[in-house]
């Protein structure tokens, strides 16, 4: 195993104008500005020293490869990135036009629409099918937007949440 | 796939309207690698082992609640325990650590950080020591710092001599804290059988035995639970309260294990526990009591309630092992009393005893939490109260734990209002009888025959 960390009590203690680190070591902020002070410099074999991304440990790579395994409930991979819409508020001509326009400017497709008017409020839930690398936070706050308090409200979430919990 | 549209406006419900949501998300780091024998050398490598693998803990899980529209209210970290990392440099004065852990959670942003403890069920170290003397003034400096202490298992009995100094702690705590309400035992616990990967503080730490880094799920919802139990038929027997509970507590937990998994897949870590417990918040329905109150007993502490909440507890368990296979951690109903609005209510009506919520913490899933005391109660009867429900922890193989603050200046009856999370509290009468006799004996209390299944 490499060195883990190189602290300021090691530049302190080492000699010459130079520390060789390797890249996975973590030199924490005081060494550095001890190895300044000193005119000391940080490096690895092939050069300067950065900080690199964390090492999660011996058993994260293990651990990530087996969480594709666990079953997703009733997988359907041409559903995977759907979000499911739901407005609720009074009715009046065009809500839905609002809420459709704002999904189709932002290239979603609706696979299922329901919608129902009791006593004046409506409710209408919707299915839509993001484009390939479409951003679902970008479709969430579109549409969240379009409510306001007064006239209806927009809530968007990932049909993933919903398979979790209503599907095994 | 199409889903009904009963069971959209549900999710919906339960997030909108029940207050459901993924209370923590909680890195777990182990701080083994930061043992020096120069003090500040470790503080500087826990500081940066901490920054270097939380800081894109806020982010990522932020991204998360983006992504699936799901409420994740805390990010927090919990460490190795410190005595065991302390324990290299021999220092007998710790507060630097919890400085360092303090500006490491401070700068990643995260609320708390869990992990200033120590295992003295036995005995002590040096380092323990060290701990339990740096405890008051640490809590006093720090804002984030949480702390718990081991000092009862099944297997090795009560350490009473642990527990009368973890009193005197206490007490000090409250002291240094004065000003704030005693806040600074808000954030120090003690347990008897601790579990090690639990993500909830106060009592957040992670043991031997567990990976590098690991990410755990606490998840809540007694507004759910509450919700599901209104709508259930007033005559509904028991048999399908315990049916609602379970499945509405399966679906709080498929919320948890999906979050989970993506949490640790985007940070890239092991991924340790879902802990499906009930914990109430100050909110308005968002209460374990209520939740009591609507299987059937008139108010919280009334007869029944230990039945109530055994059910509750269980049920909540069983729907959390359905869903997930990674539920752990304490996993239940938790009973904060100040946290718990109806709680608090049972409190001032007289409903609710401080002798029947030592009943409670036998059948829930942790023990006395946030209860007040007046700030002259004496040692003796603080470790009383404490080593009472450590028993009830060892004895029953259970997590137990006290998070106990005895306010200065303060008396039966009186109101404390710490705000937040944390609630407010009635100051609740200890009695006046207590155990110095058994308190000046000292010692070890042995393990019970439970302890040897081997």
């Amino acid at each position: 195993m490499s060195r883990r960390f190189l602290t300021a009590e090691d530049v302190r203690r080492s000699e010459g104008a130079e520390i060789i680190v390797e890249p996975t070591t973590v030199v924490t902020p005081q060494a550095l500005d001890a190895a300044r002070e000193r005119g000391i410099s940080v490096r690895t074999e092939s050069g300067e020293w950065q900080p690199g991304p964390p090492d999660r440990g011996p058993d994260a790579e293990r651990a990530l490869r087996s969480l594709p395994h666990l079953p997703e409930p009733e997988d359907n991979p041409s559903l995977a990135s759907s979000a499911i819409v739901t407005a609720v508020g009074k009715n009046r001509a065009g809500v839905l036009a609002e809420i459709t326009a704002t999904i189709a400017a932002m290239k979603g497709n609706v696979h299922d629409v329901s919608q129902k008017v009791v006593e004046g409020y409506f409710h209408m839930i919707l299915t839509v099918e993001l484009p390939e690398g479409g951003s679902f936070h970008e479709l969430k706050t579109g549409l969240e937007c379009l409510g306001n308090p007064e006239d209806f409200a927009v809530r968007v979430m990932n049909e993933r949440v919903f398979r979790f919990m209503h599907r095994v | 796939m199409t889903f009904t549209d009963r069971e959209i406006l549900e999710t919906i419900r339960m997030v909108e309207l029940e207050t459901l949501d993924i209370r923590t998300t909680t890195l777990g780091i182990s701080l083994f690698d930061c043992a020096d024998p120069d003090l500040e050398s470790t503080c500087e490598k826990v500081y940066t082992k901490v920054v270097h693998h939380a800081a894109g803990l806020v982010d990522i899980v932020d991204t998360i609640h983006e992504d699936y529209g799901i409420p994740i209210v805390n990010k927090r970290i919990a460490v190795t325990p410190i005595s065991w990392i302390a324990a290299a440099s021999g220092a007998e004065d710790l507060v630097p650590l919890a400085r360092a852990l303090d500006a490491a959670a401070a700068e990643v942003g995260v609320d708390f950080i869990g992990g200033f403890s120590a295992y003295v069920d036995k005995g002590y170290t040096y380092a323990d020591r060290a701990v339990f003397d740096s405890i008051p003034e640490a809590l006093a400096q720090t804002e984030r710092v949480c702390s718990s202490i081991a000092l009862a298992s099944t297997r090795t009995g009560i350490n009473i001599d642990a527990v009368s100094h973890f009193a005197d702690v206490v007490l000090e705590t409250a002291r240094r804290t004065a000003d704030r309400g005693a806040l600074g035992c808000a954030k120090l616990v003690c347990f008897c059988n601790p579990v090690q990967d639990n993500p909830f503080v106060a009592g957040a730490h992670i043991g031997v035995g567990e990976p590098e880094t690991v990410l755990s799920i606490g998840v809540s919802g007694p507004g759910v639970v509450r919700s599901a139990l209104a709508r259930l038929e007033p005559d509904a027997d028991l048999l399908a309260v315990a049916e609602t509970i379970k499945r509405t507590a399966f679906k709080i937990t498929r919320m948890g294990e999906l979050v989970g998994r993506e949490a640790a897949r985007r940070l890239g870590t092991s991924f340790g526990i879902v802990d499906v417990s009930l914990a109430p918040t100050p909110a308005v329905g968002d209460s374990v009591a209520d939740i009591l109150e609507l299987i059937g007993v008139d108010r919280v502490g009334g007869p029944g309630t230990t039945a109530a909440l055994a059910l509750l507890t269980d049920a909540v368990k069983k729907g959390g092992v359905m869903a997930s296979s990674s539920v752990g951690g304490l996993s239940g109903a938790f009973i904060p009393v100040s946290e718990d609005r109806g709680m608090i209510q049972a409190v001032l009506d007289g409903a609710l005893s401080l002798d029947k919520l030592e009943a409670m913490t036998a059948v829930c899933s942790v023990g006395l939490d946030m209860v007040a005391v007046p700030g002259d109660t004496p040692r003796s009867t603080l470790t009383g109260i404490i080593a009472d429900e450590m028993a009830i922890g060892m004895v029953n193989l259970k997590t137990t734990a006290v998070r106990i603050i005895p306010v200065p200046g303060k008396g039966p009856g009186e109101l404390v209002e710490w705000g937040g999370l944390l609630g407010t509290a009635i100051i609740q009468d200890p009695g006046r009888f207590g155990c110095r006799a058994l308190h000046a004996r000292g010692g070890r209390i042995p393990p019970p025959l439970q302890g040897f299944r081997n």
